[in-house]
């Protein structure tokens, strides 16, 4: 120090400058060291809970790492790739999520007609919205193999639901075809995307709204009313019948019951009327004579009683001759 | 003489690096390299890494791997049966042979266009010598179907299960004919027919998917009406069946209340017939035993009957009744 160091320093620019004029190999030690910040900057990366990196060393595909802290070759020679392959990614068609604020989320399907109006088997329109979710299973694969990975799941998706669609009637797709549509969809697409070995699995695949074309709408409402006033007319023809046939049901019995009744009646007055003629004859048998003599006087006393004026005549004289007047009849009996 | 000589092995070590920089190239995942000397093709390097060429006089061109996707403009094409339709289609294509690609079409641009020129061709020819059917429907088993819900429409009338029968109905409209190739057969038709005209430009096509099939515009429109007709037709149906039910219930109300009614008639008559019939043999068993005292007896109730109340009576002296009264006899 004290060889090359003959005068003190004057501040510490100049110290340096003489220690780099006095020691010509120096700035060896130095450069690494300027080279050593940077390097150590490239030198490690951090992947997050959700993501996978992909690391490329000289451009070469060298691994995939798992969230967490990693070391990599520094200065561009090692490169990582983050992916986040837990994120559940999802299409649209047919419809767009516009926000999602709060509660309640707006869509808007205006517009996106052409993606959703579909041809069925029996060759009539459907209007299909639906999602599709995917995950991006091998981030390698999906970073290299295919160009545009979402565009070629809008495609596939797209061709695979009007494939699906395409073999079905137009009634089943509205109505009991959902499940089936999207579950055979989502096989179908994960088929095809699987033959561009493009590192994504297909979660799910789900209807939304399917309906008929705008303009058809109020036929098939037409249809549901119709079924309505069906059940309608079928309901209003049977109220009338329970509400007449158990009555009249009811009246008839009442009718038999009271015929019954009048039968009974009958013939129980017969018989009483029999008995009472057969007891009445036994007696008159032994005097027949004098009773019947009694009977007679007893019904003429009987009805005389009953009249208002009474008139005698003789036909041998002329005119007419009242004996009796008033209710002389009743009081002189 | 000093100088001089650390100024060449100055100008040699920059040489070298020069050289050796440009001896390396990097080929990332995803593409591969076609190298060139004075402009001619010489090799291809497919695989991504670190790779060293001949310095200053080779040059390294990077051309895409990846599988690349191409969409098609959404074309109108009458098909075979006279019905006017929209196709839009989208391929998927690779550079399977850069050398070839190089010299034929240049640039992934220059190929584009040569696939929009071929593949558009192709679709269209495709596509119109074929009925609308073979591009919707992929398989016959819709036939099936239809075939299963007309047995169970069948079973249905044969069972008076109105309902049932006119939800079948309803399911079956419009028009379903049988396929012979199907939607999955023309792809790849148009698949096979183009890939033949590519290889030459070293490009291979990976499939096309007919991606929309769409009504022209007024085409649209008639089968809207056609499909809105038809639902009209069946609401009719279906109401039209409504009050032919209505009716038939109607009517056996009418028939049930007239059956009750009549039987309960004959019933009441029966009955009383029965009870008159019982009557009129026991009156005529007791009366038998005297018919003359019954008569007498009788006779004297029908004029205590006969005669109302406070009635005027004329009597002739030689009658009888005025002897009872007048003389006790």
């Amino acid at each position: 120090m004290a060889v090359y160091d003959v005068t003190p320093p004057q501040n510490e620019m100049d110290r340096i400058k003489r220690f780099f004029s006095n020691n010509p190999l120096s700035f060896i030690f130095i450069l690494p060291l300027i080279l050593l910040i940077p390097a150590a900057v490239t030198s490690f990366y951090t992947v997050q809970p959700d993501e996978e990196a992909v690391v490329l060393r000289f451009g070469k595909y060298l691994k995939t790492t798992q969230p967490g802290l990693h070391f990599k070759l520094p200065l561009g020679m090692d490169r990582s790739i983050k992916v986040k392959t837990k994120l559940i990614l999802q299409q649209e068609f047919g419809f767009r999520t516009n926000s999602v604020s709060g509660k309640r989320t707006s869509y808007a399907s205006n517009g996106y007609n052409g993606e959703s109006l579909m041809l069925t088997g029996d060759l009539n329109v459907a209007d299909v919205e639906w999602i599709t979710q995917f995950q991006i299973s091998e981030p390698q694969k999906y970073l290299f193999n295919v160009a545009h990975p979402v565009d070629n799941i809008r495609d596939i998706s797209e061709a695979v639901m009007r494939r699906v669609v395409g073999d079905r009637l137009v009634n089943d797709v509205l109505t009991v075809g959902r499940t089936e549509i999207a579950t055979e969809a989502q096989k179908l697409t994960q088929e095809i995307l699987d033959r561009y070995d493009m590192g994504v699995r297909v979660i799910s695949i789900k209807l939304q709204d399917v309906n008929p074309p705008e303009p058809v709408k109020p036929s098939f409402n037409e249809v549901n009313e119709a079924k309505q006033e069906q059940e309608q007319a079928i309901n209003q023809a049977e109220k009338q019948y329970n509400k007449v046939i158990p009555e009249a049901r009811g009246k008839a019995e009442q009718q038999i019951a009271a015929a019954e009744g009048y039968a009974t009646e009958l013939v129980n007055r017969s018989q009483g009327d029999a008995e009472r003629f057969l007891l009445v004859l036994k007696e008159y048998r032994k005097a027949p004579q004098i009773t019947r003599e009694r009977m007679y006087i007893e019904a003429v006393e009987k009805l005389v009683s009953r009249m208002n004026e009474m008139t005698v005549v003789d036909p041998k004289v002329k005119g007419l001759l009242p004996i009796f007047s008033g209710q002389g009849v009743s009081g002189g009996k | 003489m000093e100088n001089n000589k650390s100024g060449f092995v100055l100008v040699l070590i920059a040489l070298i690096a020069i050289g050796v920089y440009s001896s390396i190239f990097v080929i990332p995942e995803g593409r591969q390299a076609v190298i060139t000397q004075f402009g001619k093709p010489v090799r291809v390097v497919k695989n991504a890494g670190m790779h060293f060429k001949l310095p200053v006089v080779q040059d390294v061109r990077m051309i895409d791997l990846r599988i690349l996707n191409w969409d098609g403009y959404p074309n109108q094409i009458p098909t075979k049966d006279k019905k006017y339709i929209e196709v839009d289609t989208t391929a998927r294509w690779q550079i399977s042979d850069p050398l070839k690609f190089i010299q034929t079409v240049q640039s992934e641009r220059g190929a584009r266009s040569r696939l929009d020129a071929i593949l558009d061709g192709i679709t269209r020819d495709v596509i119109s010598s074929h009925n609308l059917v073979e591009a919707v429907r992929n398989s016959n088993d819709i036939l099936t179907v239809i075939e299963n819900k007309e047995n169970a429409a069948q079973k249905a009338k044969a069972e008076t299960k109105g309902e049932e029968r006119f939800l079948i109905e309803e399911d079956i409209a419009g028009e379903v004919d049988p396929i012979e190739i199907g939607r999955e057969q023309l792809s790849e038709l148009i698949v096979k027919r183009a890939s033949t005209e590519l290889a030459p430009l070293g490009v291979t096509l990976i499939d096309v998917q007919l991606k929309r099939i769409s009504y022209e515009k007024s085409v649209q429109q008639k089968v809207y009406s056609r499909m809105i007709s038809e639902r009209q037709r069946i609401a009719e149906k279906i109401r039209s069946f409504g009050k032919g039910e209505r009716a038939k219930i109607e009517g056996k109300t009418e028939r049930d209340l007239k059956t009750i009614q009549s039987e309960a008639y004959r019933k009441v008559q029966k009955i009383k017939g029965d009870a008159e019939g019982q009557a009129t043999a026991i009156y005529a068993k007791a009366l038998n035993q005297d018919s003359s005292f019954y008569r007498f007896v009788r006779s004297l109730e029908a004029y205590q009957k006969s005669i109302p109340n406070n009635s005027k009576l004329i009597l002739s002296v030689d009658s009888k009744f005025w002897k009872v009264l007048h003389e006790g006899k």
